[in-house]
């Protein structure tokens, strides 16, 4: 993002807990767009990541004073809040609801060739695909649609065993991917 | 326990990104109080990923960012922010908040006084300008009845030294009544007898006409002698020095006065008594 940095992390989360509104300004303009990325890989469609946003950063300014900066970074936290908001928002009945009803409209869309955002195609998700097919399958089951690894040894008749070691694997090689060169 | 393959098993990275399960997550925890190295990795992955997820940032709709700040419009501070985290939350809130109530009371006594005084400014103002009126027509007046009680003292003194003149025994005084068609006219001639100074006094002359003058003449052994020219003076007026004369009449001549009298133009005639 384009805004210069003018707090540390510590000064920002201490503003933050005094309820400064130029730090949550701050806040928004430095760290929307990265979560907004995430949402997006999750939710994909784009009205409704909006809305998710909105919702993550109300629950990030309503929650800050949970944030304990002991146990990690203030974006692993928020990154944190987006993931678990946009899974709840996916898994929610009424989303299930207005997807089926989009389903039609979306392939029209595509047909188009249309400018949707390929929500696959950005974020972490775009790092994601870069992994082998048996490890993205893990990842996106895993982190982007929020399944437990039991869940998924289920779903895929994969051992427990399995799923863990190659999960993990899976994340080793994202995390060679993530790290700057 | 062999830390380095423990770090290097993946597990930081599921419990970063929030996939490890509560005991994988507690698990870590514990070891990561005791070992510095799993806090550098968890540091180390948690910074690469926060670089990495705002490198791959998707600018979101601009009016999100209104809509969430109108949303939460009622819960931002009002008070100056503090870096100091124990002092922080209470001391310099109230101070702040009480001193600005105080100020803006001031403020608005002081707008309060601004108007009275302005008012008061206006009247006194007002006032001000009446009583300077009110001086200048006193000051006008006052210098018109001193300047009329000088005219007045003038004349008292012109008065009373003709009087003193008239009432001198040595004066010599000639009544010359208008003669006949000019009965209606009167003048006094005061005669020094000592000086020979000739003082004419004219008790009821009409106005000289534009372009004429009374002139006195003195009748000296019959004939006639310019004794001067009647100009505006008050009271008695001082004349030429007549030596000798019989009698007096006065005529109207053209102005600055003839060698002989115009005898048709006789208005008053007196004798000097014996």
């Amino acid at each position: 993002m384009e805004a210069v940095k003018k707090y540390s992390e510590t000064e920002l989360v201490l503003l933050l807990k005094q309820r400064q509104e130029a730090a949550f300004s701050y806040l928004y303009d430095n760290y929307a767009g990265a979560l907004h990325s995430i949402i997006l890989n999750i939710v994909t469609d784009a009205e409704l990541a909006s809305d998710v946003l909105q919702e993550v950063f109300v629950k990030i300014w309503r929650q800050i004073e949970s944030y304990d900066d002991t146990k990690g970074r203030l974006f692993t936290w928020m990154l944190n809040i987006a993931r678990n908001a946009s899974i709840d928002t996916v898994r929610s009945r009424s989303f299930q609801n207005s997807q089926q009803n989009r389903e039609l409209t979306e392939s029209v869309y595509e047909l188009a060739g249309s400018t949707k955002i390929a929500t696959d195609q950005i974020g972490l998700r775009k790092l994601v695909h870069q992994l082998k097919e048996e490890y993205r399958t893990l990842v996106e089951l895993s982190y982007f649609q929020g399944y437990t690894q039991d869940e998924i040894s289920k779903m895929l008749d994969i051992p427990l065993g399995t799923v863990k070691t190659r999960l993990r694997t899976a994340l080793i090689q994202l995390k060679q991917i993530i790290k700057p060169a | 326990m062999d830390i380095r393959a423990y770090i290097e098993s993946g597990i930081i990275e599921s419990y970063v990104l929030g996939m490890a399960d509560a005991q994988e997550a507690a698990e870590l925890e514990q070891l990561a109080a005791q070992h510095p190295e799993i806090r550098e990795a968890i540091a180390s992955f948690e910074a690469s990923l926060e670089a990495s997820a705002i490198a791959q940032a998707t600018p979101p709709p601009p009016d999100v960012k209104a809509k969430l700040f109108s949303e939460l419009k009622n819960e931002f501070s009002a008070t100056v922010p503090s870096f100091t985290e124990s002092t922080a939350k209470v001391v310099p809130l109230t101070a702040t908040g009480s001193r600005s109530n105080f100020f803006k009371y001031l403020a608005a006594a002081s707008v309060i006084l601004l108007v009275v005084s302005s008012g008061m400014n206006f009247y006194f103002y007002n006032r001000l300008n009446d009583a300077t009126d009110k001086l200048l027509a006193l000051q006008t007046e006052h210098n018109s009845i001193l300047a009329d009680n000088k005219t007045y003292q003038t004349r008292l003194l012109d008065i009373y030294s003709n009087m003193q003149l008239m009432s001198d025994p040595q004066m010599i005084k000639v009544s010359m009544p208008g003669i006949k068609g000019k009965e209606n006219n009167l003048a006094t001639v005061f005669w020094d007898s000592k000086t020979k100074d000739v003082y004419l006094l004219a008790n009821k002359l009409a106005q000289a006409p534009e372009n004429k003058q009374y002139q006195l003449w003195a009748i000296v052994n019959g004939k006639p002698v310019d004794a001067g020219l009647l100009n505006d003076c008050n009271g008695l007026c001082k004349l030429k020095n007549i030596p000798a004369a019989q009698a007096f009449a006065i005529t109207l001549e053209k102005k600055g006065g003839s060698p002989t009298p115009t005898l048709d133009q006789m208005f008053v005639l007196g004798k000097v008594s014996g």
